[in-house]
């Protein structure tokens, strides 16, 4: 290797690469630049558009610089290559500090990039989780809504629908709320004359059950079943369970009272009947007892006394004393008879009777005398009241008591109001007397059937009448009760059934 | 301090002295400019290569291809450095001829350094194919994002 060499070689490497650096520089560039289109964001095709378009610039520098040269000096004009060469070196060197600057940078460039589109990804994620969470809280919002809304509709339903009486108190115990059982109960149309206008204090009978509500409610914050006497607004007496809670909206403050009322008073008074009637039917097996067994020794001494009195003249001084024995001997056997009537053991004789004119006829026997004393007797009877089948001279006796009782009753002037109406649903005949007299109380009206219970003078009455008249109206299969209420009246309501021959006069086509 | 800072302010003015405020730049700069560049451009070429491996960019074809092309530019940066170092040293009559090298030829045994300025002349033997590699991963980048848009559609 010690001669001279061709540089041709080298010249056309040099030439050939130079077409193909400028070539594959501008291809490089291209697909850069369709990468930077294809994701504007990026910040890598950003970065690589940048170094190709830096080694684009030095290829064209570096290519036609040296294409340039080799055409220069082969046509002969070395000094204008010597003229470019520094700029084209001065710009390959500014092309390499471009590409070292834009390389160096590049991945701290990409960090903060890349931070930023995370941070971008997490803020959209996020965006949509809000977006989503939003949706979902609509949708929960409206799903509890919906739940709230069924909820309030059952409650409101079994609020309103309940047959017992439900209310709320205030603090003051005065009406918040209550259900329209509880309105009807307490005799009120609408709720805006009794919400915040009546207190539990208002209704309550007895100042003994109030107290005693107060107690236990701030003894134990709750009442069960505590039975007590209300009034409502017409003044009626009801007996009702109650049944009360404290609620609390926090641990401290107590805000209002629920409440549940049931009422019991038409319980409480068929037990009291159911009671009176036990209580009637035992006296009554006494009484009958008692009857048969005087029943006849009573008929032997009347016997033997009318006997003595056929052989006895009357103007014997023995004659007037056997006639005293023989009236009370009598006397005594009508009370047992009586008794025998209140003990249903007397015989019957049923047939159809119009009620109508047994009334009549029990009228007509002292109805001149009610008028001279100023009584009134008003009738008001159902037109077309079907027939009973009953002992008519036994009603006769019923209604005869129940009239004297009534005028008895009124001292002075007075009305008495006699009632006659068919009730379809009980198939039976009510037949009410009712009188503005002086009343009973509560202890009497307990006893009024009590055989010789009597509230008369001594020697006015025996106290059978009333029991003979209830024990009258059992054997009929009927009821005989009693409302009275001290210094108004008295209201005696007699029930008869009616039988299916005497319910099909009247309901010919429906007999049931 | 401000003191000490008066005091020189006041020195200086009082003993001015001849100043230099431009610096000549004779010839030998441009091209230490140039050899330093190529410096810079080779270490960013080997800082890419290995930021995009220990980044896994190399999974994909793409970056691999452009990863070949920063190690064939850095190898590149040091021919051309050595091709600049060696025709700086070889004495211009060794080159027989004038013209632009095709007519041309060189006295190998005239110097040490004849033999190395022949090779590294050709030193586009190694920058076309680094610029192809570039060209080629791009390229493959493009079919793959093209491929990843449409599939994002």
């Amino acid at each position: 290797m010690t001669g001279y060499y061709s540089l041709a070689p080298v010249w056309i490497s040099d030439v050939v690469g130079s077409a193909l650096m400028l070539i594959i520089s501008f291809g490089a560039i291209y697909y850069a630049h369709r990468l930077r289109n294809a994701e504007p964001s990026s910040i890598i095709w950003m970065y690589l558009l940048v170094l190709s378009a830096a080694l684009a610039g030095f290829s064209i520098s570096r290519a036609v610089a040296h294409l340039a040269k080799h055409a220069m000096l082969m046509a002969g004009y070395p000094h204008m290559w010597e003229f470019f060469r520094p700029y084209t070196g001065a710009f390959n060197s500014i092309a390499f500090i471009v590409v070292a600057s834009v390389t160096f940078f590049f991945p701290k460039v990409q960090k903060i990039n890349s931070e930023i589109l995370n941070d971008k990804r997490a803020l959209e994620q996020a965006t949509r989780d809000i977006k989503a969470l939003n949706r979902d809280l609509e949708a929960l919002v409206e799903r509890r809504t919906r739940q709230l809304s069924v909820s309030e509709r059952k409650y409101r339903g079994i609020f309103e629908g309940s047959m017992d009486t439900i209310f709320v108190l205030n603090q003051k115990f005065i009406f918040e709320d209550i259900n329209p059982t509880g309105l009807s109960l307490l005799g009120y149309d609408s709720l805006e004359d009794f919400i915040g206008k009546i207190s539990l204090a208002d209704i309550f009978v007895s100042n003994s059950d109030h107290t005693q509500f107060l107690e236990d409610i701030s003894r134990s914050g709750a009442i069960k079943d505590m039975e007590c006497r209300i009034r409502n607004s017409s003044g009626a007496e009801l007996v009702v369970l109650l049944s009360v809670t404290v609620t609390t909206k926090d641990l401290s403050r107590r805000t209002n009272y629920v409440g549940i009322a049931k009422d019991i008073t038409v319980r409480r008074r068929m037990e009291k009947q159911l009671h009176q009637a036990d209580r009637l039917a035992s006296l009554g097996q006494t009484a009958a007892g008692v009857a048969h067994e005087l029943n006849t020794p009573l008929g032997i001494i009347l016997g033997y006394t009318q006997l003595l009195l056929r052989n006895c003249q009357e103007s014997d001084a023995l004659h007037s004393d056997l006639k005293i024995i023989e009236k009370q001997t009598n006397n005594c056997k009508r009370i047992v008879q009586d008794l025998l009537k209140f003990a249903r053991n007397s015989e019957t004789k049923k047939s159809d009777v119009d009620l109508i004119e047994c009334f009549k006829e029990a009228i007509s026997l002292f109805g001149h005398q009610f008028e001279k004393e100023g009584v009134i007797v008003e009738t008001r009877f159902e037109n077309n009241l079907p027939k009973v089948f009953a002992d008519g001279e036994k009603l006769k006796q019923v209604l005869v008591n129940l009239l004297v009782n009534a005028k008895q009753a009124i001292s002075g002037n007075g009305l008495i109001i006699v009632t006659m109406k068919l009730n379809p649903d009980r198939r039976a005949v009510i037949v009410s007397i009712s009188d503005n007299g002086c009343g009973m109380s509560t202890d009497t009206v307990e006893k009024i059937f009590d055989p010789f219970f009597t509230t008369k003078p001594v020697g006015v009455g025996t106290g059978l009448g009333l029991s003979v008249s209830y024990g009258i109206i059992q054997a009929h299969g009927g009821a005989l009760e009693v409302e009275s209420e001290e210094g108004v009246g008295s209201t005696f309501h007699i029930t008869l059934p009616l039988t299916d021959q005497n319910h099909q006069n009247i309901y010919p086509d429906n007999p049931q | 301090m401000i003191r000490i800072i008066t005091f020189l302010a006041l020195y200086s003015y009082l003993t001015p002295e001849p100043v230099y405020a431009l610096q000549s730049h004779g010839e030998p700069e441009g091209l230490f400019a140039h050899q330093i560049a190529h410096i810079l451009f080779s270490v960013s070429m080997i800082f890419l290569a290995y930021w995009l491996k220990s980044n896994n960019f190399t999974r994909e074809r793409g970056w691999r291809l452009i990863q070949i092309s920063c190690i064939l530019f850095f190898i590149w940066n040091l021919v051309a450095f050595c091709g600049h170092y060696v025709e700086v040293k070889l004495p211009s009559k060794l080159i027989e001829g004038t013209g632009s090298g095709w007519d041309q030829a060189l006295l190998l045994s005239g110097s040490p350094y004849s033999l190395y300025y022949y090779f590294l002349k050709m030193d586009h033997l190694i920058c076309v194919p680094a610029l192809a590699c570039l060209f080629l991963g791009l390229r493959n980048l493009y079919k793959k994002t093209l491929m990843k848009v449409a599939a994002d559609k």
